[in-house]
């Protein structure tokens, strides 16, 4: 019925257990620079591993080393390291960090605030030259919110207005400055093709270009189109350029091309060299759009796709990711009610490689429910952890470093009371780099304001 | 589903239109179910006397009418076998603006109070059954917050493919929609209308809920002449006007007041202005601040109707906090999770299983917050809320632990008819047609 109690409960109600305080205490006092270093070996011992890689180990212990998993394993095969900060988990459940693969994290604090919004530039459909980066807000109060349920990790996207609105940021959930958190600038590119929701439709009296499917069509490949121009025009002008530096005397030095922002920031996606986060929603607009897609042979996943039921075969045909959902989507109008719930279930069956996303800035915390949630439509659970820890370090590209609890990957590892997918869970602590995040924000200083 | 040709297309729409028409005919004439139903091998959560493990329940013409290890019912009974399963009473969204068409919010003038929110109500609306498969079986569909004074709600039963009148709760109490705060500060103050402030919203209720007194004034004033004389022929009736009349119900006790409200400081203005004008507030909505100045609200038995977790998509929503449901409940106040939202409504278990994390409630006030408050709040709570005797069989058997992210519903009972029903293909509800 209820979680099953933990059998020695080593944090129960919202305060710390008196060594782990101390230890924090010890930590935010002794530290000469905010910057995320660990100055000493911590020891999660006796806990629930959930490795994701390596299946669960049910007495484990993980050795935390200069903000790296130095050892993940059975209690009894891990040796602790002298100097170690050991902490008793004994009844918590430890997995790695978890990892939101769509997110408005930093750009946004109060929805209804325009001055508080650097969510899309609204301006044109074709923006790729802008940077969520260049807008991250570091200081965000949402971020230590999401953080607190243990997202450490996160894609920071502009919002789905524009074809192309600009470009995404990979960014760990703490870090003293935006450069800290900022761990990979422009990994992504979103380009949307969710033809319902185009802005520019409406009375012919209001309408102005892009206004229909075939515009949006038209204008993204207008602009891919320049694109590959402007890079033969640079192409021809490194061509002339070394030409003329072979033969100085017979041939003069060309004439730089103007540079193009816009143009400039497709090249990468171009040639392939980066990944296109490509949404649509309905079995047409994802058939246009992945066709668009393949004309300029761009590398890309997928994005939403929350009603395209019918082409699911088509989907795991194409042999790329798919970010899926919100499963929270409503249904249209003729389907059952878990048509979308149903989703994750469905292409996982096909083979298809699924993460999952918030789509959210406030409630980027809820992550897990999601995952969870989708158990209960016919996700194996294995598969929905994966969702939201390895597979999208593999989709981003961050394998190596994040998404398992396996050596050498960064100590990202949260404390939780229990199942990390259930609702019900609570957060004890999370660690980022293998330092102790404080788990405060400005709810809890309301909370406990507000308890006295 | 998806690839029936158009022949067949327009077969099924004639014959699920005859299909529809005798439903409705036979719903006619059997308003109630009248067979007997027992559900038997459950772990029935009756929310007010406990679980009861391998428990029955024995249902009649739509009531409860046993509860129990065992029941006894008469050999003919439709006997659903819950496996072992969770049954809970159906769910009750006290905040919601589902199947209105979009027809929420009358903002031509701040104060509206006799619209009624049944004029709106789309009955075919595909969010009832959404919502009913998430096990929600009675929802408060309220006026906007557009309006201080906006209209009057209208309490549904989920009964998705009955006919309207039966979706109706009935005799439900009768509930009115006041709001504060920004919405209708923004919405007059973009239009450089009043109110464009705080002050201005109390302005605006105040000066509606005075034109009531003397609206009631002058009707017992002519009462009164009449009661002296009848036949009194200088006395002239006064004009009925509906909005005042809506009001003046408000000032008698007859129409409960639901309000809109985000900051503490407004509630303690709406509780003064309550008591300013003799009423009682039943409930404040959102309430994202409760925790701030729940003593208060418990001494004047107000109920809150609140999110779990939702904040920061305006100003006012800027203080709010996860453990506000259980810091509010702590002090005294009646609580209840709501949706107040065509999502949210459809998994409203797991909004309130959050309580359970968020400040430690147990699992019977947890699952308190989606019935029994919430039926207070609307009313109905000597109706629907619980598994008790004399109850509407409002039911839902869950696969899975209701407080939690995976339990989903199986079955949804609405007076004791089966209107939900996963297993069945198509949309899953009861009235399902091949080709549906």
């Amino acid at each position: 019925m209820m979680q099953p109690s933990a059998s020695k409960p080593v944090w129960s109600g919202h305060s710390c257990p008196l060594p782990l305080l101390l230890f924090l205490i010890l930590i935010f006092s002794t530290l000469s620079t905010p910057a995320l270093t660990q100055d000493k070996p911590v020891v999660l011992k006796g806990g629930k591993l959930l490795t994701i890689t390596h299946g669960v180990v049910e007495n484990g212990t993980v050795v935390m080393q200069a903000g790296k998993i130095t050892a993940a394993g059975a209690a009894s095969a891990v040796s602790i390291p002298s100097d170690a900060q050991v902490i008793d988990v004994t009844g918590m459940t430890i997995y790695p960090g978890l990892i939101d693969s769509e997110t408005n994290l930093g750009l946004t604090e109060i929805s209804s605030e325009a001055m508080t919004n650097d969510l899309v530039e609204r301006s044109d459909e074709i923006m790729p030259h802008m940077h969520t980066a260049e807008a991250f807000h570091a200081e965000s109060v949402l971020i230590p919110v999401a953080r607190m349920n243990g997202i450490t990790n996160a894609v920071v996207a502009p919002e789905g207005l524009d074809t192309l609105p600009g470009q995404d940021s990979f960014i760990q959930l703490a870090g003293a400055s935006a450069t800290e958190m900022l761990l990979i600038r422009d990994n992504a590119m979103p380009l949307n093709f969710t033809g319902d929701e185009r802005r520019n439709k409406g009375g012919f009296e209001k309408q102005k270009f892009p206004a229909t499917r075939m515009g949006l069509a038209a204008q993204l490949r207008q602009a891919f189109i320049d694109a590959q121009d402007y890079k033969a025009k640079w192409t021809d002008y490194e061509r002339k350029k070394a030409d003329a530096a072979q033969n100085k005397d017979k041939k003069p030095e060309p004439l730089a091309p103007k540079r193009d922002l816009k143009l400039e920031a497709l090249l990468p996606y171009l040639e392939g060299k980066k990944t296109i986060v490509l949404a649509a929603e309905s079995p047409s607009d994802l058939q246009t759009a992945v066709n668009l897609a393949n004309e300029f042979k761009l590398k890309f996943v997928l994005n939403h796709i929350a009603h395209s039921q019918p082409v699911l075969d088509y989907v795991a045909s194409l042999k790329v990711p798919v970010i899926v959902g919100p499963i929270y989507e409503a249904p249209k109008e003729d389907e059952r009610y878990d048509a979308v719930y149903s989703l994750p279930a469905q292409l996982y069956k096909r083979g298809v490689k699924i993460v999952f996303a918030s789509y959210s800035a406030h409630n980027v915390r809820n992550l897990p429910d999601q995952a969870g949630f989708a158990t209960a439509f016919g996700l194996p659970y294995d598969e929905a952890l994966k969702a939201i820890t390895i597979n999208a370090a593999e989709i981003w590209g961050v394998a190596d470093q994040l998404g398992s609890l396996d050596v050498g990957k960064t100590a990202n590892i949260v404390v939780a009371n229990g199942d990390p997918l259930d609702v019900k869970t609570d957060v004890r602590q999370v660690f980022i780099q293998g330092r102790a995040i404080p788990m405060t924000d400005r709810q809890t200083q309301l909370r406990d304001e507000y308890s006295k | 589903m998806r690839s029936i040709s158009r022949k067949t297309f327009v077969l099924h729409c004639v014959w699920l239109t005859v299909t529809l028409a005798s439903v409705a005919a036979f719903a006619q004439s059997a308003p109630a179910a009248h067979h007997d139903v027992v559900i038997k091998n459950a772990t029935v959560m009756t929310v007010t006397h406990g679980n009861i493990k391998n428990g029955s329940i024995h249902i009649k013409d739509g009531k409860i009418a046993a509860v129990g290890e065992s029941v006894t019912a008469s050999a003919d009974a439709t006997v659903i076998d819950a496996g072992g399963k969770y049954l809970t009473p159906g769910i009750v969204d006290s905040h919601s603006h589902i199947a209105l068409d979009d027809d929420v919010n009358e903002a031509t003038s701040p104060v509206t109070p006799q619209m009624m929110m049944k004029d709106a109500f789309n009955y075919q609306d595909k969010a009832i059954y959404r919502a009913l498969a998430g096990g929600v079986t009675t929802s408060l569909l309220l006026h906007g917050s557009a309006n201080m004074i906006g209209g009057q709600a209208v309490v549904i039963k989920h009964k998705y493919r009955a006919t309207r009148d039966e979706m109706l709760f009935p005799n439900a109490p009768r509930s009115i929609k006041f709001a504060s705060g920004e919405n209708p500060k923004r919405v007059y103050g973009s239009r450089d209308q009043l109110p464009s402030t705080r002050m201005g919203n109390f302005a605006v209720q105040r000066e509606a809920l005075v034109q009531a007194q003397d609206y009631m004034r002058e009707w017992d004033n002519y009462n009164e002449k009449i009661r002296r004389n009848k036949d009194d022929k200088d006395v002239t009736p006064p004009k009925h006007d509906l909005k005042l009349e809506a009001l003046a119900d408000v000032l008698r006790g007859k129409l409960m007041v639901q309000i809109h409200i985000y900051r503490a400081d407004e509630m303690l203005t709406e509780i003064a202005m309550a008591k300013e004008f003799g009423y009682k507030i039943r409930a404040f909505h959102h309430a994202l601040e409760a925790y701030k100045v729940a003593d208060q609200l418990a001494a004047n038995n107000i109920a809150i109707a609140t999110f779990s977790d939702w904040w920061g998509y305006k100003r006012e929503a800027w203080d709010a906090i996860p453990w506000n449901a259980v810091m509010a409940m702590r002090k005294g106040v009646r609580v209840a999770i709501k949706s107040d939202s065509g999502d949210y409504d459809r998994r409203l278990n797991q909004e309130a299983a959050k309580t359970m994390r968020y400040g430690g409630a147990t699992e019977e006030e947890a699952l308190k917050m989606i019935t029994l408050n919430a039926a207070w709040i609307v009313g109905v709570d000597d109706r629907v809320g619980s598994i008790d005797v004399g109850k509407d069989a409002d039911l839902v058997i869950w696969n899975g632990y209701p407080l939690s992210s995976y339990g989903v519903p199986e079955k949804v009972l609405i007076d004791g008819e089966v209107y939900f029903d996963r297993s069945q293909p198509g949309l899953g509800t009861t009235h399902y047609k091949e080709g549906e």
